[in-house]
């Protein structure tokens, strides 16, 4: 696993609110496997798409993107 | 004309064509490697014609071995050029931060690769042709293949540099909804 993994909470937006991974990709203008790479931690985003995929979801990029695992939901941490 | 061709070159790549050859990273990285092998043949075909040429033998394995390069190399470029979805394919603006990326660090290996490659060919032409002097001589077709080998080697390196590193793409989710309606 790599040092410089980042974190993040797309496939849980994304389910959340029932758009699918064409649907985002399309929105982001990416290819729709980049979002499930993205999902699966296999790609780290630039700044850049970081912070579009935040502003789609109209959340902070601290709500989608961490350096640290997010805690699983129901876990008190 | 030529963005046309480009667009459409981008749908045909989405499409898959018998994606069960290239479903698993094995069997891309197979794929990978038949190509691979397929352009060294190109190599092999330009030091026989070194060693044979000119010749009515030579002329025979040239065309053999150039039947047997493209009979697989056709087939297993156009899979990894679907597999990758155009990744070493598709102008740089079809492309998205990722691809582009996955792309920029094929070629960068693949210009070392080759890099390495044209050197060699360099050392054997010297080895080859060392203390004749003047009278040194390579058969014309040896010197045609070789320049063939590397124009190829360079061009389809990249490709199947993306194909050996390709991660298991993430599957289609209007494939999973179809999966569970028919289960």
């Amino acid at each position: 696993m790599s040092s410089e993994e980042v974190f993040n909470r797309i496939a849980v937006l994304r389910a959340e609110r029932g758009i699918s991974r064409r649907d985002l990709a399309t929105a982001l203008g990416v290819h729709y496997q980049t979002v499930g790479y993205l999902e699966r931690g296999e790609y780290s985003p630039s700044l850049y798409l970081a912070l579009r995929i935040a502003e789609y979801f109209e959340v902070p990029v601290e709500v989608v993107f961490s350096l640290k695992p997010f805690p699983r939901l129901g876990s008190r941490s | 004309m030529r963005s046309r061709w480009q667009r459409y070159q981008r749908e045909a790549l989405e499409k898959d064509m018998a994606p069960a050859a290239y479903a698993t990273r094995a069997r891309r990285r197979v794929i990978a490697g038949l190509a691979a092998f397929s352009v060294a043949l190109l190599w092999v075909d330009a030091a026989v014609s070194w060693f044979l040429a000119p010749s009515d033998l030579a002329v025979t394995i040239n065309f053999v071995l150039l039947a047997i390069m493209l009979v697989i190399y056709l087939p297993a470029v156009t899979l990894l050029n679907v597999a990758s979805r155009g990744t070493a394919a598709l102008p740089a603006r079809m492309l998205d931060e990722r691809q582009a990326a996955e792309r920029l660090r094929a070629v960068a290996t693949g210009h070392r690769i080759t890099f390495g490659l044209i050197g060699l060919a360099l050392a054997a032409v010297v080895a080859g042709t060392w203390g004749e002097g003047d009278t040194a001589r390579i058969p014309a077709a040896a010197v045609f293949i070789l320049l063939l080998a590397i124009w190829l080697t360079h061009l389809v390196m990249p490709l199947i540099i993306v194909g050996w590193r390709m991660p298991d793409p993430v599957p289609d989710e209007d494939d999973e909804r179809d999966e569970h309606d028919d289960a």
